[in-house]
């Protein structure tokens, strides 16, 4: 396996997280396929000719410049979600990845998991049949909020993500409702109707701390189609453990991160683009974007996906 | 009507609509000792006359004034399509009788006030039967939220998922003016339910509904119906007829509340049966939700118990919830609840 070379750039993220020390950087130090070489938290070292992929978790208000700068030194990049904060910022990534040609993947780590991998090929095998409705829960507990940003911009794309990658339909019109009133939001409810009339519920949220709950307290899909029903609980596989200290679960396979990054070494080594680019992070953004709106004005906002199309 | 303990006559039911429904009710009043079926009234004489003698030859008409007017009639179940209701139920209250009146209350949210006016100015007792709220999974939920186990309920998911359609193109049920639509036929059970787990105020409804089963229904088959509660808590429900495959029959439950996360997973309420036919869940043989239900409104009828039957209020609550919800489908936006 040919390896390569990590740069990582930045140690931001939303609010109080630090994704490149927690996810990212232990992620490609356990990957066989890549090696860190060096870590920077301007743009130095993006002309080294031992990087091949820059790690990017710069702040908000300097990704498009990073990313740009990245690319345009023909470096692949993995962007840590939200890639922007707007989607006018995302488009501008999106159109210098697309000029360059350039592996660029949103780390929306959450649809490499086993089980929406397994419901995403058993759609894709027919199944359920055609696809006309998806719920989903993405419940995280504890953890302490995103602040000054809300789970509508930090959670809920995980799942929207999901959905697409499992059903591969753009969503056309979303209503959304957001918990509390004052504050960002630490719970969300998406309503959104997608292409061929499909329809889907998503909750996406952070809770209150649960004994024995480390992260995820609620994550699944169920999509139901013209010719069945699949249930895919993300807490799934995973073996439950029962203790003087409570009740968790574990299981030893590949987290989610190192799935991620092996479709990055699979898409960098093998000159093609990576299933989640950034067309996807833009579609995320609008789609946030527009289930703000709706909050704000109780209504229904629909979708321009021409936006989202990147040429 | 109140009766005293030393009262040797049990309470005289008499059950309006022989139909499908009827035998559940039936079979309620059969194994309570505190009442004895009258008789059976339908505007239908053969269907009367067959539901008497498969129940012991009791008393059958198709005067309904006529049954109303006998002096051994106490109270009635009223098992109707959905339309009849209002006219019915204002019938027994004239006559001065007890009403367990089968969901919805009415199709409409004024026929359901009426129904509220009338039973309260008479001073008699008038329950729905939103019989899920009788079962135990409804009841433990509700036990668990009212103890404090989860804290206060800020987002309740409940679906019923199934993949039986109405059995042809000639049933009342799928004719939305005779039923009202799915969500007042169907969906007033799940609205009824988790506004009763929430304990606030229903302020607005966002439904959707689809046509799984055949593009030519009248009705949704299938309902996402999402609720938003005065105390910012969200309600999503689901009702479904569109389910494949056929033989699908799903419950799920969630509660987020301040305090905590409740699940009811879809295997968690019997054994599980792996047979030839695939994996099976069997009857986890848990309290009979009939029964219950009419003894709770036994109970308020004869004022020996709390009360615990579901009031014509809430009732109506439901039907503005239902009635709110066909709207947000027909206009495609959300909807005030009035």
């Amino acid at each position: 396996m040919r390896t390569l070379g990590v740069l990582l750039a930045g140690s931001a993220g939303a609010g109080h997280q630090n994704h490149q020390a927690e996810m990212y950087a232990p992620g490609f130090a356990a990957h066989p396929g890549f090696r860190i070489v060096g870590a920077t938290e301007d743009r130095s070292g993006f002309d080294r000719a031992d990087v091949d992929v820059v790690s990017v978790c710069v702040p908000f208000e300097h990704r498009v410049e990073v990313v740009t700068a990245a690319l345009r030194a023909g470096k692949h990049v993995l962007v840590d979600k939200p890639v922007a904060l707007t989607s006018a910022e995302c488009a501008q990534i999106a159109a210098v990845a697309a000029e360059t040609g350039l592996v660029c993947l949103p780390a929306y780590h959450q649809r490499f998991h086993p089980a929406i991998r397994a419901a995403r090929e058993a759609v894709a095998a027919g199944r359920v049949g055609l696809p006309w409705n998806v719920q989903a829960d993405f419940l995280v507990a504890g953890g302490g909020p995103v602040w000054p940003y809300g789970e509508l911009l930090n959670f809920a794309p995980y799942a929207t993500d999901a959905i697409h990658a499992v059903t591969g339909l753009p969503v056309t019109a979303v209503y959304a409702l957001a918990r509390p009133v004052e504050g960002p939001e630490d719970l969300v409810t998406l309503c959104l109707t997608h292409e061929r009339g499909m329809t889907s519920t998503v909750v996406a949220g952070r809770t209150p701390p649960i004994a024995g709950v480390q992260g995820l307290s609620l994550h699944r899909y169920r999509i139901s189609g013209s010719h069945g029903t699949l249930l895919a609980d993300a807490t799934r596989p995973g073996v439950t453990v029962r203790g003087e200290k409570g009740t968790r679960t574990a299981w030893a396979g590949h987290g989610t991160v190192h799935r991620m990054l092996t479709e990055l070494h699979a898409a960098v080594t093998g000159g093609r683009p990576a299933e989640l680019g950034p067309a996807d992070a833009l579609a995320a953004l609008l789609l946030v974007e527009a289930a703000g709106e709706s909050v704000a004005t109780g209504r229904v906002v629909r979708l321009d996906n021409e936006q989202a199309r990147v040429s | 009507m109140e009766r005293d303990s030393m009262s040797s006559r049990p309470l005289g039911i008499l059950v309006v609509g022989a139909g499908a429904i009827a035998d559940l009710h039936v079979a309620a009043i059969t194994a309570d000792p505190r009442c004895v079926l009258a008789g059976f009234a339908d505007m239908n004489a053969d269907r009367a006359r067959t539901a008497a003698y498969r129940n012991g030859g009791v008393p059958w008409t198709a005067d309904l004034a006529g049954a109303l007017a006998r002096p051994d009639v106490d109270a009635c179940i009223v098992c109707t399509p959905n339309d009849t209701h209002e006219n019915l139920a204002l019938r027994v209250a004239a006559a001065g009788k007890h009403l367990l009146l089968e969901k919805p209350l009415a199709t409409t949210v004024e026929g359901a006030e009426a129904i509220v006016e009338a039973f309260t100015r008479r001073g008699l007792v008038l329950a729905a039967a939103h019989s899920h709220r009788f079962y135990d999974y409804a009841r433990t939920v509700r036990d668990e939220i009212a103890s404090g186990a989860v804290g206060r309920p800020t987002l309740v998911r409940l679906a019923l998922l199934g993949g039986w359609i109405w059995p042809d193109w000639r049933s009342w049920v799928i004719d939305p003016a005779k039923s009202g639509g799915h969500a007042l036929h169907n969906g007033v059970h799940l609205l009824d339910l988790v506004t009763w787990w929430i304990g606030s105020r229903p302020v607005s409804v966002y439904a959707r509904g689809q046509r799984r089963t055949a593009t030519e229904l009248d009705v949704h088959d299938y309902l996402e119906m999402v609720v938003r509660y005065e105390d910012g808590a969200v309600a999503i429900c689901e009702m479904s007829r569109a389910h494949r495959p056929a033989a699908l029959a799903q419950r799920d439950v969630v509660v987020q509340g301040t305090g905590g996360l409740l699940t009811l997973t879809w295997d968690g309420e019997g054994p599980l049966l792996w047979d030839e036919k695939g994996a099976h869940t069997l009857d986890p043989g848990v309290a009979y939700g009939f029964a219950a239900q009419l003894g709770a409104w036994l109970d308020a009828v004869t004022a020996e118990g709390a009360g615990t039957s579901v009031s014509g209020e809430e009732a109506a609550t439901a039907v503005a919830l239902g009635v709110a919800a066909e709207r947000s489908m027909a206009l495609g936006v959300p909807v005030e609840v009035l």
